[in-house]
């Protein structure tokens, strides 16, 4: 009798609290919009079904406690990965790539090999504007802090703003690791939501006549500036902002085993297989980060709102910059390619075209929002560098 | 999760000043590493061109260019019909939907009579 008790009591139904119950319901609802909404299904189901792991009480998969200890300076098991490694459950472990910044900076080796940078370097102009959608992170930095976040805490939510997942992760595990769960599910939401977030801003600060204005073609790049192109930008950034090396060389790294042609099997590799496995343990891991003590918290809400804000201002900084420069160039750009310098790609670079399109069907400018889409992964990177020197 | 702090605001401005001019200002100097890089493989390219009506005699020097051209000629009719077709309504309409047609079955196209038990 005494051990049919003791099995019940061990049971994860006899142990759920009221907070891991809600977790439960938000993973099962984050799984629906994966599978049957389709909202960016290959990182929502790994981070929903995370979140499900490690809400299920008993189960010991994540243990949020050895990561505090883990940051505590007074704690022996401070910065101990044998601790996590003795200790800790399946989660904990693959969480060691998040905490050491390995997953974000081998999911740009990814992106790298997948982006063609050939309307960047046709346009350099592009990089301008994929400097100005960053205008959300230092706005959105400034409006953390007067939330009551610390700075380091602000700077990882203003990250949200350059719509780019990895380098948000990347920032805050940094950062402020505490809100990495919020931080993430708010980046990768905000990435999803794309199509609905920007098109209203994009309508708002612009007249039909400049959303109708048509770009002549871009030049041809050959081979040789392509490769020259990844190892000129690893260099030069590098060399100037040392902390944005781990991204911007490993974007760089995958772009030019990409261009360069002779290493085709690394190129499929990094695109697919490598990518792939690191998605999985990616999303799993962040999602476990979103325990119910974390996760159900005020600052969630804030920091959800504020991911919002950060958004919204990217997108207008980069439309308002190309404005801004057609009143100085002979050549007009379409301001619609602005938005696109928020570096959610290719989703960003889509809706240029589909809101340039509404006004005039026969304007392409699908290309031309690729060069500062593709600028803003640069952007990004480079903001999070900045904000590391500065923060870190 | 939040502690409460005293917010030393100038060092927050200068954060978010000094870090957005450097996105800038990084970002500029790229543009002109980019136009830079551009101007100088566009010359390294343009080097070799130059050379080589030297090589070529004068006959083939005359004749190439013109089937070039016809070429050329030939592809913008293309291009400008297709154009003409598509924007004009010209080109057959398409029904967008795809129907599969019920296949009756007969000895012809039945499974049962393709199997048997050989491959193992």
């Amino acid at each position: 009798m005494g051990d049919i008790l003791e099995f019940f009591e061990q049971m994860g139904f006899m142990n759920m609290t009221l907070q891991q119950g809600i977790m439960l319901l938000l993973s099962f609802f984050l799984l629906f919009l994966a599978i049957k909404k389709q909202y960016e299904p290959l990182l929502l189901l790994p981070i929903a079904f995370g979140m499900l792991l490690t809400n299920l009480p008993g189960a010991g998969m994540y243990h949020s406690e050895l990561w505090t200890a883990f940051l505590d300076a007074n704690s022996p098991a401070y910065h101990s990965y044998g601790t996590i490694m003795r200790e800790g459950g399946l989660l904990d472990i693959l969480y060691i790539g998040v905490k050491a910044g390995v997953y974000p900076c081998l999911i740009f080796m990814g992106v790298g090999a997948m982006t063609d940078f050939g309307p960047l370097i046709a346009n350099p102009k592009s990089l301008l504007l994929g400097a100005a959608a960053q205008l959300g992170i230092f706005l959105t930095f400034l409006a953390a802090n007067s939330m009551g976040f610390t700075e380091a805490q602000a700077g990882s939510i203003g990250i949200i703003g350059g719509a780019d997942g990895p380098t948000s992760i990347f920032l805050t595990s940094k950062l402020a690791p505490e809100l990495l769960g919020p931080i993430a599910i708010a980046a990768y939401s905000y990435m999803a939501l794309v199509p609905v977030i920007q098109p209203p801003i994009m309508r708002a600060l612009t007249t039909k006549k400049e959303r109708a204005i048509k770009m002549s073609q871009l030049r041809p790049v050959s081979k040789t500036e392509k490769i020259i192109f990844p190892i000129a930008i690893t260099t030069i950034v590098a060399l100037i902002l040392p902390d944005a090396a781990p991204l911007i060389g490993c974007l760089m790294l995958g772009n030019l085993a990409k261009e360069c042609g002779v290493v085709d099997r690394l190129s499929k590799t990094m695109q697919n297989e490598l990518m792939n496995i690191v998605v999985i343990f990616l999303g799993l891991t962040v999602g476990a980060t979103a325990t119910a003590s974390s996760f159900l918290d005020w600052s969630t809400i804030k920091i959800m709102v504020m991911g919002v804000v950060a958004f919204g201002c990217g997108t207008a900084g980069g439309i308002l910059l190309a404005k801004l420069m057609n009143l100085f160039s002979k050549e007009k750009i379409n301001p619609l390619i602005g938005s696109a310098g928020v570096s959610a790609v290719p989703m960003a670079a889509r809706v240029s075209q589909q809101v340039g399109q509404e006004e005039n069907p026969s304007n392409f400018l699908l290309m031309h929002a690729m060069g500062p889409n593709v600028a803003g992964v640069i952007g990004s990177a480079v903001a999070a560098g900045i904000l590391l020197t500065m923060l870190g | 999760m939040m502690t409460p702090l005293v917010i030393n605001w100038s060092h927050v401005w200068m954060v978010t000043g000094l870090g957005f001019c450097m996105v800038i200002l990084l970002l500029v100097v790229l543009i002109f590493i980019l136009k830079l890089l551009g101007a100088v493989v566009s010359n390294a390219v343009k080097a070799p061109k130059a050379a080589e009506p030297k090589a070529i005699s004068a006959p083939a020097a005359q004749t190439a260019p013109a089937s070039v051209k016809a070429s050329a000629d030939d592809d913008l009719a293309a291009i400008a019909m297709a154009l003409h077709l598509y924007f004009n309504g010209v080109h057959d309409v398409e029904p967008t939907e795809i129907h599969i047609k019920r296949v009756e079955r007969s000895g012809w196209n039945s499974k049962l009579y393709g199997m048997n038990n050989l491959h193992r």
